[in-house]
């Protein structure tokens, strides 16, 4: 009777895994998440088959809320190519696998990119782990792997050709933020956190060389994991170095935490922060204590200059809110994507020549980019000088903080 | 010396605060131990929960904050009674390792859920209490340091007396004394563990509405470093012991907080962890029991003898193997070899869990940690001293395997749920070496430009060579296993599973049947992590995380205990399900947690039943 028992239940164990697996498997037939998008034109050119892109990223998991920015940039971008009448006379349209940035999943996704012969270009992932063990497959595959949040020195180098991005890397950041700091705001004795991860790590080592150079002194470094919320015993610690100046190289959710932790661990000197820091989330998170933080961004999303304005206004009239950097490098992506297909042909080698032509690609970020061939990333990137000043990124008025 | 005063005073004001709130999240976690005998990964994401509910009544309606206090509370009440219903009451009498799988089920549910109904972006929470900072005989405290250390003592004294003075109090604890005691003294042991996990999600909640508050975030990641760092207080003030746990808790924030002031904020939980690893070795019962504990029945072992495993005839796995053979000429789709190849990788180390932990008894949650030594060690090898892969690979397991065994070799005094914890404070610890150990590994630069696996000059480069390298080493592996878990050897080994003082008795070496067991493990674990390693050409500390390992334990409890092909058909379905499942975009993960809550509900030995 036990054994029965058991049977039946293995059975119905058994029944409840298929069950759910052909249920979702109905699902499968992938659909293009950013065609529903490609609105009037693709009414207009109803039975041309779209040309598609995909985009490796997280949807779930840890780092999810980073795809959701990045669909928003894809999204709105998409809106105006295929507005335009798509590229080659046919929409543009991108599917989005989550691959939650592991790379147990990014290699994955990276097989059933290039073998599924629709696809023509691949974007992502985000986090180096996930990026890197999928560029060779990538590479083999003969498919482009276009990384845009990828600024590990060895990203484009792994992958061979077939990687390229237009995120800067640490290289160039790095030496110029800290020219904002020592030579621009005076600040010469320098308490330093960053993120553990490797895009931290290398910015701050780079950082470091650079402010040092200039005769600055880093009094304090502090490396943190990324998980890490409580810094208060570590800013307890930077605090004893006496420095007159605190550098933060993070992410929005934690540079917005040390912020706010900063005057309680009784520290009072003026913040710098990295470009990544530029987000309306930090603003919203860090509340009055990001006030008066100096960023160094690669873009301003009050910036009157036309190439920044207008896609500023769009992406506020369609979602109701700042883009953050995340976003306007999906936006910028994409578009320059569309370009490479509009000069190259929509087959996979087509991109590949597209991006060696491209030249002063109209861009938010860069203004106009182009491409080093031989890295395979943008040249002379440039940045912007900023401050929170009531609660919004302004470009900063060329005063210097007080020395405390 | 005044400065060095008050940076201490200020460190431990630092380490009390944060202290309390681990304490918060372990006496909910040691109170579930002590009722119900059960690791409890959703508490972590009730502590979630309860930060979200908190931000919702501050933000959207504006409570006062002791009404919100009040709403944590009993939402939270109600959550954890639904999980003990819904998830765990239909196990009880299962083996007690199946309700741990339900826990990690749920947990995924959960998460996902509040990141689809409230976004995956933090949300501010504005703190309510005027920031204003004391000054009390130089020592520098804020308002909602006070907060939080007043509510811990209200708490605290609050439970003592529940405990102590009420029926209910009493029932509690007599149940966490022997449960079949109190049945038979007419306790209805039911009510107590709802009770129980009412008790505990409560207080997990008002932790995470504290934690929101002190942070001034919510986020819907914030549940798993919140278990991760409540077991580890547990364990140090002993498993199972309420006012071990507040103590443990106490001392884990001191412990970090001093850690981070001597080494800096990326040591934080290397140090924690190697302390507690260390109060392991000499208070295996924690640190703040006097008299050790009637022992507890092992968390795999005894009860797991329950039904036997599916009969596999030889024909059967013949066949098996031979369509895995087959299959790429058949179907030479790249995006399923991955998948399948990602399957074989992933099923050596299920197999490795299932030898510890199936058949040896000892709960692993460390098998991460020694993939990661075997891929940095063949890694190191390949680049740095130009071994060929074929060596580095055997040498990376052998690395892996004495690597491993003297890591676990301190725990091997524990039993249960202990060196299941321990094995994960292992795991941590391995990659928080690999992160700030920059001379050797790069720290968090991480190895890149490996170069892919190859055999005699013969790189394999394209999905089919590395699907069948890697399920030969599977078929290898769990042949291997396969003669040793049928020797005399495997027999010694479930001796230990089943009842450690009796195979003392018969004059068994526990430490050195356990190094056997460890070794074996961590050497296919680490084999595994070395291909994995050169798949990827691309590791760093980030590559090998302790989800993988949870990973690996899920496989197998969901295959089933010690059962080599439930390991392998565990690796397959749990590899293959996300990717079956992405057709639900967001709700993947929804689904996936559903999905092992309802197998492991009708099926609560494995779907190939425990060997």
């Amino acid at each position: 009777m036990r054994a029965h028992l058991q049977q039946h239940r293995l059975l119905i164990a058994l029944f409840i895994l298929i069950a759910l697996m052909g249920l979702a498997g109905c699902a499968l037939p992938v659909q293009p998440v950013g065609q529903a998008t490609g609105g009037a034109s693709a009414d207009a050119s109803q039975n041309v088959e779209p040309i598609y892109i995909g985009v490796s990223g997280p949807l779930t998991g840890p780092n999810a809320r980073y795809g959701e920015q990045w669909i928003k940039g894809f999204d709105l971008a998409l809106e105006e190519i295929n507005g335009a009448g798509g590229v080659h006379g046919r929409p543009l349209a991108y599917i989005f696998e989550d691959s939650q940035s592991d790379p147990k999943q990014s290699v994955v996704v990276a097989q059933k990119f290039v073998a599924d012969p629709r696809i023509i270009v691949e974007l992502g992932d985000f986090a180096s782990p996930a990026s890197m063990a999928a560029s060779p497959i990538y590479q083999r595959g003969g498919l482009v792997q276009f990384g845009f949040t990828n600024s590990h020195p060895d990203f484009t180098k792994g992958g061979g050709e077939y990687t390229w991005s237009n995120s800067v890397t640490q290289a160039q950041a790095a030496p110029a933020l800290a020219e904002y700091t020592v030579v621009d705001l005076g600040l010469d004795r320098l308490a330093v956190f960053y993120l553990n991860t490797d895009w931290g790590k290398s910015t701050f080592d780079l950082y470091a060389r650079r402010a040092e150079e200039l005769g600055a002194t880093i009094v304090a470094a502090e490396a943190y994991l990324p998980e890490e919320k409580d810094f208060r015993s570590a800013l307890t610690r930077a605090r004893d170095a006496n420095p007159n100046g605190l550098v933060l190289i993070s992410y929005q959710a934690d540079g917005a935490l040390i912020a706010q932790q900063i005057k309680q661990a009784g520290l009072d000197v003026p913040i710098v922060g990295a470009g990544s820091l530029q987000s309306p989330d930090f603003l919203k998170l860090g509340g009055d204590a990001v006030e008066g933080v100096y960023i160094q961004g690669q873009f301003l999303p009050t910036d009157p200059r036309p190439h920044v304005k207008n896609v500023v206004d769009r992406y506020v009239a369609k979602y109701n809110e700042t883009p953050d950097f995340f976003a306007i490098h999906a936006y910028d992506t994409m578009k320059l994507i569309a370009q490479a297909i509009e000069l190259g042909g929509p087959t996979r080698e087509g991109v590949l020549k597209g991006l060696y032509q491209l030249k002063d690609v109209p861009s938010v970020i860069y203004e106009k980019a182009n491409f080093d061939p031989e890295t395979r990333r943008v040249v002379n990137p440039q940045f912007v000088n900023l401050q929170v000043v009531n609660g919004e990124f302004v470009l900063w008025d060329g005063v210097k903080p007080e020395k405390k | 010396m005044e400065s060095f005063l008050r940076t201490f005073s200020d460190q431990t004001i630092n380490g009390l605060v944060i202290g309390n709130i681990y304490a918060f999240i372990a006496v909910g976690l040691a109170l579930i131990f002590g009722v119900g005998n059960l690791i409890n990964f959703a508490h972590g994401s009730v502590f979630m929960v309860g930060a979200y509910v908190g931000w919702i009544c501050m933000t959207w309606w504006n409570l006062p904050l002791a009404v919100a206090f009040v709403v944590v509370a009993l939402v939270c009440a109600l959550v954890g009674m639904a999980i003990e219903r819904f998830a765990l009451y239909p196990l009880r009498g299962a083996p007690p390792i199946a309700p741990l799988l339900a826990t990690i089920g749920v947990s995924f549910m959960i998460d996902q859920a509040v990141q689809l109904l409230f976004s995956r972006n933090p949300h501010a929470f504005p703190n309510p209490l005027i920031e204003h900072r004391f000054q009390v005989g130089g020592v520098t405290v804020s308002a909602i340091d006070l907060l939080i250390a007043g509510v811990g003592v209200a708490t605290a004294l609050t439970l003592y007396a529940f405990l102590r003075f009420t029926r209910w109090g009493w029932a509690l604890r007599a149940t966490a004394q022997d449960r079949e005691a109190a049945l038979q003294m007419g306790v209805n042991v039911n009510a107590v563990n709802r009770m129980t996990f009412a008790i505990a999600a409560a207080l997990g909640g008002i932790a995470g509405l504290l934690v929101g508050m002190y942070f001034n975030t919510v986020y819907p990641t914030m549940s798993f470093q919140a278990t991760f760092k409540g077991f580890a207080a547990v364990v140090l003030g002993g498993l199972g012991n309420v006012p071990g746990a507040v103590l443990g808790g106490l001392l884990l924030g001191l412990i970090e907080s001093y850690g981070v002031a001597i080494f800096g904020a990326t040591y934080r939980n290397l140090f924690a962890f190697v302390i507690l690893i260390a109060v392991l070795v000499w208070r295996p019962n924690g640190l703040f029991s006097l008299r050790p504990r009637v022992a507890q029945e092992p968390l795999t072992g005894t009860f797991i003898a329950k039904g036997r495993p599916v009969p596999t005839p030889k024909w059967l796995i013949a066949t098996l193997i031979g369509v895995a053979f087959v299959l790429p000429i058949l179907v030479p789709n790249p995006y399923l070899l991955q998948i399948l190849t990602n399957a074989w990788l992933l099923g050596m180390v299920a197999l490795s869990v299932t030898l510890v932990t199936g058949t040896a008894g000892q709960t692993s949650l460390g098998q991460a940690g020694f993939m990661a030594i075997g891929a940095y060690a063949s890694a190191l090898l390949v680049l740095r001293l130009g071994w060929p892969f074929e060596l580095s690979m055997i040498a990376a397991a052998f690395i892996s395997a004495i690597l491993g065994t003297l890591l676990v070799f301190p725990a091997f005094r524990l039993r249960a749920a202990y060196i299941a914890i321990a094995t994960l404070a292992i795991g941590e610890i391995v990659n928080q070496v690999i992160l700030n150990w920059e001379g050797l590994t790069q720290g968090a630069m991480g190895i890149a430009g490996l170069p892919p696996p190859s055999l005699l000059g013969w790189q394999m480069i394209r999905p089919h060579e590395i699907y069948y390298f890697s399920l030969a080493l599977l078929c290898l592996a769990a042949l291997v296993q396969w003669r040793l878990v049928r020797s005399p050897l495997g027999r010694t080994w479930r001796s230990l599973r089943e009842d450690e003082i009796a195979a003392q008795a018969f004059g068994v070496n526990l430490n050195r049947y356990k190094t056997l067991a460890f070794g074996v493990a961590a050497w296919i674990a680490g084999l595994s992590g070395a291909v994995t390693g050169h798949m990827y050409t691309y590791i760093s500390h980030e590559t090998f995380t302790n989800t993988t390992s949870i990973l690996a334990l899920t496989m197998v409890i969901l295959g089933g205990m010690g059962n080599l092909l439930g390991a392998i058909v565990g690796a397959v379905t749990l590899t293959a399900l996300p990717e079956v499942f992405r057709g639900l975009a967001d709700y993947r993960y929804l689904v996936y947690g559903l999905t092992l809550l309802l197998v492991i509900r009708f099926r609560p030995q494995g779907l190939l039943g425990t060997d």
